[in-house]
């Protein structure tokens, strides 16, 4: 039972993290059918700017605010350079296009600062622990539940009370009638790309506080965990992506634990049998757990 | 005797394409090694497996549109079965203390070793595949995804098969380049005759559009599972000679980056063209090369160029060209159209069908909405019946009905003796139904030629008791034959219309059906339209049931005319009779109530 | 109010109305009628800023809008009640609404948020409902409503009884009527031809993209080149 509560806690750690990058990416798939590869340069974005306050005297009090008003900018920054221009594309060449941009990040950090990993202090309580009924928790478990639990509620508020969160659901629902509506479609898909941008840099933050280093490549392992779990819970669907993500989380932790008890000596295939499930749901449900049908000219 | 002949065509075009592209690149290839050693050499090694490589991937991506991750999943299954079953029994039982499955006996040589690779990962694709080519939308390139994170796991752990992340070394190693020459020539004739046999047509046609390949009878799943399978091959077949050219695998050589690497070749040369596949892969290696000799050549840490040049040749390919360099050319593609000879036999007019399209109380419901409420309809051998309503009356939804589109919740539809009720739309077409759509559903990318054509080779293989009127014969009749090589995206919309049209009668169908065929043209083309149906309909032997919203064009192509409101018959007779008929008056332009 | 001059739309090849005008005066219902595939829709949608014409002109209250952004017409007292209704299906109803004072102020949305459950007491019911789950005619009424929200000089209505029950019409025909008492200048696309001429102070009938005849409602509707248009009668006749 206690294993089994701790594994939960880890699996929504996890979890939450995916949800978050998966809500984005579920996000820009809704205003404008790209399924965006270069998010998880947003996680990087951040790290390289923490990397380089923390070069000049940077604290963890104010580094969340760098790491998210940096990844929103530059989320912001994609669609300007890039994505603006073959918006009316086919979701085959944005997709692509996202990989393009993803490389240049790539190709951007190792030639401005070191193909190498750069490692920068983390905040001092992170691996501080209590117990509570038996089970020792780490306090970064219960601030990254709470925070994504707070972001998640952020997001849920912006959705459904704001002038902003209806355009962009509804822009997504059926984008010429949103129009119509008077609403202005560069604003609203550069206000979902800062608000995806947003949701990336809290991630940015939960995954930065763990494993203070930036790399290159960091954000590629996340992006595609996150992708994942978008189209799991149904691109286009925001509750899908939570769920997807909280679903991939506990079931990658759930195997690792428990799968070596099921069959002895397959511990180190937890990660494969988790992909496998994930192959196999895909077969059963192509579309996701939500189906999000699009408005379609009649 | 035809059949061998033209096969022996295709291949000696298949073959003679091959030849002139090794050719350009085996001189450039000598080019560059003449002055330079061994890392030359290497670098065409490099080259060449990712010729393999690239043609494996353009075969399944590139002809059936469907985007993927995972091919390098089955490389690194084709390596690692390559490594274990090639490396000599001494070095083997040392690397691989714990080796299953009784591999510490076996032992192949190179060719062995190559089949049993092909083999084993024939058998591996061959399932994932089937859950690939069953999707659709994004699932496909998520379940691909997904294998090539399970095979990265598998290799990487199972290290009593795979001695995990070191990778293994020792596999007797292939002198100098040849077989790599040889296994991309095979590559590249295997993906141009791929291209020319009836499955690769057909695959393409999935790729142009996903409605319209069923309407002609063709299946999704079939076409892209072959399209899989030969890729699949491909792919063991670069994987396994390169394992056996560098004399040892690795996890690194397979990831996610490398895979990336590759579909960026095969999409910046564009990945509708066998020629772009090649033309990309040159590009993208020789310019990788370069970018990596621009980083300091010093310091191990330069591969930070190379993604600079990945990164910006693909999205300015992206931004400008979307489907890359070379697009559509293609050099077998442009041999194809110049060898093609016109059959100088006389042109044919097939005798009309014997069966009657019939449908009889229609029903269908969308939720609480009643769509159809028992309509139906005949039309006789030869005949053409139109259909008309109201807006919002059923007339589309009878018609997909009729199609295999939507599924009816009651009703028959019966083809003389067949039984057409809750038929899907593949074999609603193999029976001798064929449809035309509302908004076009040209198969754009390909010329007008390749369209009609497309369709002739279904009615070869399965209306085989049907005349088939030759293409060029029935692109004629439409007023198409001076556009023929045209690609049909770049016709105007009448013309895309007439094409539609041909294609349908290239089914050699008992009947025509036609979803409003004049919708946006003028009252001229219409009054055309009239003699290219009538023309074509006599010509294949017929019938023809049309919908359309210009009555005029109705009331001058039909025979018989039905007219639907509120998912049921309100009249049907002459047009003369229906033009009279006061009810009909009523339905079109309100109640006077 | 509004005057179309000599406008050309098309669809990549297909050209859907060929130098198409008309005019809508101040106060006016017009009608714009005519069979299905004329060209009605593209001829709201041009207006509305959804598509760009080829040639010709827009002008609202004299300034040239042609080409102009729907944000822009919006803003400038256009709205336009599309064909089938593309209410926003995941919203509530309310939501709808808000969406479509989105560019009004803040007060003045809160307002009209207000006022609408007293003119379309059905919504009243389902104000926290998602819209997919209204019926027809509530949708039709919500489709109304969220254009009304931006407090429109000029309101274009397309197909608004399509897919309609026969009641559910003549709700939407007294709704229509009700407008028209208020003032409110309109332009109206309807099958219902007979029906929505009676309504209208002045019709046009548009034919394979051109308009081929105008007058008052009464005129139009005692024209035979109605019937005709509809029913295909042309001077040439049928071959059957």
């Amino acid at each position: 039972m206690t294993k089994l509560l701790q594994t939960i806690v880890d699996g929504l750690g996890v979890g939450s993290t995916y949800a978050l990058l998966a809500l984005g990416i579920s996000l820009i798939f809704g205003v404008m059918h790209l399924v965006n590869f270069a998010h998880g340069e947003l996680i990087t974005v951040g790290a390289y700017v923490s990397y380089f306050f923390f070069l000049h005297g940077g604290s963890w009090w104010w580094m969340p605010v760098a790491i998210i008003g940096s990844a929103m900018l530059a989320s912001v920054a994609t669609e300007l350079v890039a994505f603006r221009w073959v918006r009316n594309a086919s979701p085959f060449t944005l997709l692509l296009t996202s990989f393009a941009l993803e490389r240049l990040s790539h190709a951007l950090w190792q030639i401005l600062v070191s193909p190498k990993q750069r490692a920068f202090p983390k905040p001092s309580w992170v691996f501080y622990q209590f117990k509570l009924g038996g089970i020792s928790f780490e306090w970064m478990d219960i601030v990254t539940i709470l925070v994504t639990a707070a972001t998640l509620l952020l997001t849920a508020l912006v959705f459904k009370r704001t002038m902003f969160g209806i355009s962009v659901r509804g822009a997504a629902e059926d984008f010429d009638a949103a129009r119509l509506m008077g609403v202005r479609a560069n604003r609203v898909i550069s206000g979902a790309f800062a608000f995806a941008g947003l949701l990336a840099g809290v991630a940015a933050c939960l995954i930065l506080m763990r494993s203070p280093s930036a790399d290159p490549s960091m954000g590629s392992d996340w992006l595609m965990k996150a992708v994942i779990a978008a189209v799991v819970g149904g691109l286009g669907s925001f509750s899908g992506a939570v769920i997807g993500g909280l679903v991939l989380g506990l079931l990658e932790t759930l195997t690792r634990a428990y799968l070596p008890e099921v069959a002895t000596g397959w511990d180190k295939f937890s990660t494969a049998v988790t992909f496998v499930v994930i192959a196999a749901f895909f077969v059963a449900r192509p579309d996701g757990i939500f189906k999000v049908s699009h408005a379609e000219r009649v | 005797m035809p059949a061998v002949q033209q096969m022996l065509t295709r291949t000696g075009r298949s073959v003679f394409a091959t030849a002139a592209l090794v050719a350009v690149v085996a001189a450039l290839a000598s080019l560059y090694t003449s002055s330079g050693g061994a890392s030359r050499e290497s670098l065409i090694a490099e080259m060449l497996t990712n010729f393999i490589f690239v043609l494996g991937m353009q075969v399944f991506i590139g002809n059936t549109g469907v985007l993927s991750f995972g091919h390098m999943a089955f490389a690194q299954i084709a390596a690692y079965a390559t490594a274990v079953v090639a490396i000599p029994l001494a070095a083997k039982v040392k690397a691989l203390p714990d080796i299953p499955f009784g591999l510490d006996t076996v032992h192949f040589g190179a060719f062995g070793a190559t089949a049993f690779a092909i083999a084993i990962t024939l058998v591996v694709g061959a399932v994932f595949g089937i859950a690939v080519c069953r999707a659709s939308g994004l699932a496909p390139t998520m379940i691909t995804l997904a294998a090539l994170f399970v095979v990265e796991q598998v290799v990487k752990n199972w290290s009593e098969l795979t001695r995990g992340a070191g990778g293994l070394s020792g596999i007797p190693r292939l002198q100098g380049n040849g077989w790599l020459w040889v296994g991309a020539g095979i590559a590249l004739v295997v993906a141009h005759l791929f291209q020319e046999t009836r499955i690769g047509r057909f695959a393409i046609a999935t790729r142009e559009d996903e409605l319209a390949a069923p309407a002609l009878g063709i299946r999704l799943f079939t076409a892209r599972y072959a399209a899989w399978i030969v890729s699949i091959g491909l792919i063991a077949l670069g994987s396994s000679l390169r394992a056996q050219s560098l004399g040892s695998v690795n996890p690194k050589q397979f990831t996610l980056d490398q895979g990336i690497l590759l579909l960026v070749m095969l999409v910046v040369g564009g990945m509708r063209s066998i020629s772009g596949a090649v033309l990309g892969t040159v590009l993208i290696t020789a310019g990788t090369e370069l970018f990596r000799q621009l980083g300091d050549p010093q310091r191990l840490d330069i591969e930070r160029f190379p993604d600079l040049f990945l990164g910006g040749t693909m999205l300015l390919v992206m931004l400008l060209r979307p489907g890359g360099l070379l697009g559509d050319r293609d050099l077998a593609g442009w041999l194809r159209r110049r060898m093609y000879r016109r059959p100088t036999a006389e042109p044919v007019t097939a005798s009309p069908g014997t069966a009657v399209l019939k449908a009889s109380e229609i029903e269908v419901h969308f939720g609480g909405f009643i769509a159809l409420d028992g309509a139906g309809l005949a039309v006789r051998p030869g005949e053409v019946v139109g259909l008309i309503g109201p807006n919002g009356a059923g007339k589309t939804t009878l018609f997909n009905v009729i199609t295999g589109l939507v599924r009816e919740q009651g009703g028959r539809v019966l083809l003389g003796d067949d039984e057409l009720t809750h038929s899907n739309p593949v074999q609603v077409a193999r029976a001798g139904l064929a449809r035309t759509f509302q908004n076009l559903r040209v198969f754009k990318n390909l010329s007008t030629r390749e369209n009609v054509a497309l369709a002739a080779l279904v009615s070869a293989r399965h209306r085989p008791h049907r005349t088939r009127v030759d293409v060029d014969t029935l692109l004629d009749d439409v007023g198409l034959g001076e556009w023929a090589d045209r690609q049909a995206g770049t016709l105007d919309y009448g013309n895309q219309r007439r094409l539609e049209l041909a294609r349908a009668a290239a089914l050699a169908p008992d009947f025509l059906l036609l979803d409003e065929p004049t919708s946006g043209m003028s009252d001229q083309e219409s009054l055309a339209m009239v003699n290219s149906v009538r023309t074509v309909a006599a010509r294949i032997g017929a019938g023809v049931l049309v919908i359309d919203h210009d009555l005029g064009f109705i009331t001058r192509i039909s025979d018989h005319i039905v007219v639907l409101n509120e998912g049921r018959v309100l009249a049907e007779g002459t047009p003369a009779e229906v033009r009279a008929n006061p009810q009909v008056a009523e339905a079109y332009l309100g109640s006077s109530a | 109010m509004l005057e179309v001059d000599q406008i050309t739309t098309r669809y990549g090849a297909i050209t859907a109305l060929h130098g198409a005008s008309l005019e809508v005066r101040e106060g006016e219902l017009v009608a714009l009628v005519g069979p299905n595939g004329a060209g009605k829709t593209t001829l709201l949608n041009t207006v509305a800023g959804l598509l760009r014409p080829a040639s010709g002109t827009v002008r609202l209250e004299g300034n040239d809008i042609t080409g102009a952004e729907p944000a822009r017409l919006v803003r400038a007292g256009l709205a336009l009640v599309p064909e089938h209704r593309r209410i926003f299906k995941d919203l509530t109803v309310e939501e709808n609404l808000r969406l479509g004072g989105a560019t009004v102020p803040a007060g003045e949305r809160r307002s009209r948020l207000a006022e609408a459950p007293e003119l379309f007491p059905v919504l009243k019911a389902k104000w926290n409902t998602a819209a997919g789950f209204l019926s027809g005619g509530e949708a039709q009424q919500l489709a109304v409503a969220r254009a009304l929200m931006s407090n429109p000089r000029l309101l274009l209505l397309d197909e608004p009884t399509l897919g309609l029950a026969p009641t559910l019409i003549d709700v939407v025909f007294e709704l229509l009527q009700r407008l028209r008492e208020q003032g409110r200048t309109m332009l109206v696309v309807e099958q219902n031809a007979t029906r929505i001429l009676r309504l209208a102070d002045r019709g046009y009938l548009l034919r394979t993209g051109r308009i081929v005849a105008e007058g008052t409602g009464a005129e139009l509707a005692a024209d035979g080149a109605l019937f005709d248009s509809f029913i295909g009668g042309h001077a040439e006749g049928g071959t059957a």
